[in-house]
């Protein structure tokens, strides 16, 4: 209590040069709050003012055959099984959204169309935070679930004024569907938002049912699913790796009926992965009775085993028509199965099976799911060998966790001939984590540049010191004399330091906030500037916190008293005789 | 009962690549209770010898035993807490703490030695009250005359009950009447309090005060002369 009395007595004693020093390191902690802040705000801005709209927090990437734009699942009940039961879920979307090319009145444009959800996004809360975020200045929300209105959309400003389009009139679009059919499409305006995030100038909203309609969605499939979460930092990843692990692909099996020249049969029909590495595996493992695996390999290749070649009377090169229920639709599907090759003795996966390469497998599969094994009947189940030779329901990728490792796995993805669906479970801050380095390299740009301050308020620092223990020398002096311990004499000036840093951060945070709060208040008008996205609603955006408003004084006040302690200590070590014998 | 003996104390100073001799030799016994100057002229080692006993600075070779320590053999720390707990400084210049008040300087030495608040108040209270400021306690050094200032110098240094009370010079900043009144109290406070006051003086008309006088010069003591 002594030394911290004594501290805060001296520190008033030069009111002149404490304030003028205290104010310096105020400006100096004022601009690091100011631009950590900032920072901080853009990458707030990237992830949860855009990236949660265009990916989620977690998002579940679908992707048919290996095709980029081909983000689709054909069970739609069942992707929604894998992310049901977690508590930290706000929100799951399907994330419907499609280039196209606009053609507006005499001008044409590219615009990204974005299905929304209106039975689910426009409640009460949900319609606050979209009028929010995309503020309309003409039209309304409600509209564009309209029945009666052809494709009703709405359309940021800036994109209507290229188009040279207003509100109610018709915008033609051209575009691919997730097959790669070129179609086209009118859309009515129906709303008109004023964006100033420059992202979402080219975003044109349209109830998704309708999006998923004209990219060619059966209405039980599903595009990729975005994951709205709460507290995404804490739980993105860890809820990603629980739905990874509940998407562990089984078997792909489909329980038909198989008609030959001599009757019909119980069938299964799996796929044999077709990669060299399984086809060599294969070709050890069967013998054939007739046909080759040449043909077999082939993209319609089918093997039968023997005895069901017998019971059906089919051999190589004939005809077995294939018939099986579908999940999603009443008919039957049918289909007719060339045979190319059949298996005389080896380890056959089962004598009712049915292999097929993959290639052709999925093509059945997928356009038309089928039904389980029906009433009574068996599943499949593989040994081990065709557990590793047998298509999956889909490939489930790897997690990652950065986006170097995304990129990679991405890059893998396009090198490989895909013939299932693969599944990808990330997170935004794997997809985007160049954004979190975005916010690093800006804080560690503006922390250079605050030290460089901080260097020559340091030395005012420093120079105070001394001048401040010159001037106390015969003090300190008496008070070694009097019986102060060294240790005391080199705490009390470090005290001094800790406390005048200490009332300047207050200072420099308070001026911080105020700064904050000026700087928010004024209005940009940022069209077709990239400073836009840094934005919000026209006006910066700062966005402080408690760890880096702490890191943020830790850091000065851990300087400044490290600063302090070698003239602190050289105070401490004189020696009472030669400071008493000191004259100022 | 000897509270200090010196033998054969030297005291070199280094000046650039000279050195110069403070005390060449001292030999000196001072009796527990003792009211004694050290008297002598400018540069004879006064102020060398009382800083020597006051363990604030250190013999170059010799003996120093201040209450039975030798203090040659003490590092920092343990001569420190000797200065805290047996010895008392008197400036010539005051040497109060400007930022604290009157109650709060004569305090301070308590306050190091981490006795309770409320003790160091009371023991600070009474001295205060010795000295005769009791209506200054709450004025800072700045607001008191160099009189006033020199009795809070004397309750400081006796707050502690110290064994020796040293002080160099404490009339030298005093008009003669201030000074003689300094030097009355010391004397009573060395009756009550039966501490042992060693102060230097160049001043012929402070020697009346003594009860022993020992005279040096040139670094040495010379024969102490007959009291007056």
């Amino acid at each position: 209590m002594l030394l911290i009395r004594l501290s805060l007595r001296n520190l008033l004693r030069q009111k002149r040069r404490n304030i003028m020093l205290g104010s310096a390191m105020a400006i100096g902690v004022c601009i690091l709050v100011v631009a950590n802040s900032f920072s901080h705000g853009i990458s707030d801005i990237l992830f949860n003012k855009i990236m949660r709209y265009v990916t989620g927090h977690v998002a579940i990437r679908f992707n048919e055959k290996g095709g980029v734009m081909r983000e689709i699942f054909r069970d739609r009940a069942r992707a929604f099984e894998a992310v049901k039961g977690e508590p930290v879920i706000e929100d799951a979307d399907e994330a419907v959204g499609m280039f196209a090319r606009a053609i507006g009145n005499g001008r044409s444009d590219n615009i990204i169309l974005v299905g929304v959800d209106t039975k689910k996004t426009i409640g009460k809360k949900a319609l606050r935070e979209v009028e929010e975020s995309f503020r309309l200045v003409e039209g309304k929300w409600k509209d564009v679930e309209s029945a009666e209105i052809e494709n009703p959309v709405i359309i940021s400003a800036e994109k209507a004024h290229y188009l040279n389009v207003k509100m109610n009139d018709i915008v033609r679009v051209r575009f691919r569907n997730m097959f790669g059919q070129d179609q086209a499409a009118r859309l009515t305006i129906v709303g008109i938002m004023k964006n100033d995030n420059i992202f979402m100038q080219p975003v044109v909203f349209l109830e998704l049912p309708r999006e998923k309609e004209l990219l060619g969605y059966r209405p039980y499939e599903t595009a990729s699913l975005s994951l709205k979460i709460k507290d995404p930092q804490k739980n993105a990843a860890a809820l990603a790796d629980r739905i990874h692990a509940r998407l562990k692909p089984g078997i792909a099996a489909i329980y038909a009926s198989a008609a030959g020249r001599d009757g019909r049969k119980p069938v299964v029909l799996l796929g044999f992965k077709s990669d060299e590495e399984s086809k060599k595996r294969i070709s050890g493992i069967l013998k054939l009775s007739s046909g080759s695996f040449e043909k077999a390999f082939r993209k319609d290749g089918v093997i039968i085993p023997v005895p069901l070649a017998r019971s059906l009377g089919v051999n190589v090169g004939d005809k077995v028509a294939i018939r099986y229920d579908r999940k999603f639709e009443k008919t039957p599907k049918e289909a007719s199965l060339q045979v190319s090759a059949v298996c005389g003795s080896g380890d056959y996966p089962a004598q009712d099976v049915v292999l097929l390469n993959d290639s052709g497998f999925y093509d059945l599969y997928y356009d038309d799911l089928p039904a389980g094994p029906g009433p009574g009947a068996k599943a499949y189940a593989a040994d081990a060998t065709w557990s590793a030779l047998a298509a999956p329901e889909w490939v489930l990728l790897k997690r990652t966790y950065n986006t170097d490792d995304y990129k990679k796995k991405y890059q893998e993805i396009a090198r490989n001939k895909w013939k299932g669906t693969t599944i990808d479970v990330s997170t935004m801050y794997e997809t985007a984590s160049d954004i979190l380095k975005l916010e690093s390299v800006l804080n560690i740009i503006t922390i250079s540049a605050v030290l460089i301050l901080f260097f020559i308020i340091l030395l005012g620092v420093v120079n105070t010191l001394r001048m401040t223990i010159k001037e106390r020398t015969r003090e300190i002096g008496t008070v070694r004399a009097i019986g102060m311990q060294r240790r005391d004499v080199r705490d009390m000036f470090l005290l001094e330091t800790f406390f005048l840093t200490l009332f300047s951060s207050f200072t420099g945070l308070i001026m911080g906030f105020i700064s904050m709060r000026l700087l928010s208040l004024i209005t940009f008008h940022p069209v077709d500037n990239p400073l836009g996205m840094l934005l919000v609603n026209g006006h910066l955006y700062f966005l402080p916190t408690f760890t880096g408003i702490a890191g943020s004084m830790l850091l000065i006040m851990g300087i400044a008293v490290v600063t302090a302690w070698f003239p602190a200590r050289r105070a401490a070590n004189l020696s009472p005789a030669q400071a008493l014998g000191h004259f100022t | 009962m000897n509270i200090i003996e010196i033998r054969g104390l030297k005291k070199n100073y280094p000046l650039g690549d000279t050195i110069v001799p403070a005390l060449r030799g001292v030999d000196l016994e001072v009796a527990e209770g003792d009211f004694m100057s050290i008297i002598g002229p400018s540069g004879s080692g006064k102020t060398t010898l009382l800083n020597v006993i006051g363990c604030i600075d250190f013999a170059t070779t010799g003996s120093v035993k201040v209450g039975g320590h030798e203090i040659t053999s003490l590092n920092d720390r343990q001569i420190t807490e000797i200065r805290l707990n047996k010895i008392g400084f008197i400036f010539q210049t005051f040497n109060l703490i400007p930022v604290l008040n009157v109650i709060e300087n004569i305090e301070f030495p308590l306050l190091l030695m981490k006795r309770p608040a409320a003790e160091a108040r009371k023991r600070a209270d009474k001295l205060i009250e010795e000295v005769g400021l009791k209506e200054h306690a709450a004025h800072r050094p700045a607001e008191l005359s160099g009189g006033q200032r020199q009795r809070v110098a004397i309750a400081r240094a006796l707050v502690t009950n110290p064994d020796i009370i040293l002080a160099d010079e404490p009339t030298a900043n005093l008009d003669s009447v201030t000074g003689a009144s300094i030097l009355e109290l010391m004397r009573r406070m060395n009756e009550i309090e039966k501490t042992t006051f060693i102060f230097s003086t160049h001043d012929a008309n402070v020697l009346k005060y003594a009860r022993r006088i020992v005279k040096i010069k040139d670094g040495l003591i010379e024969k102490e002369p007959a009291l007056a």
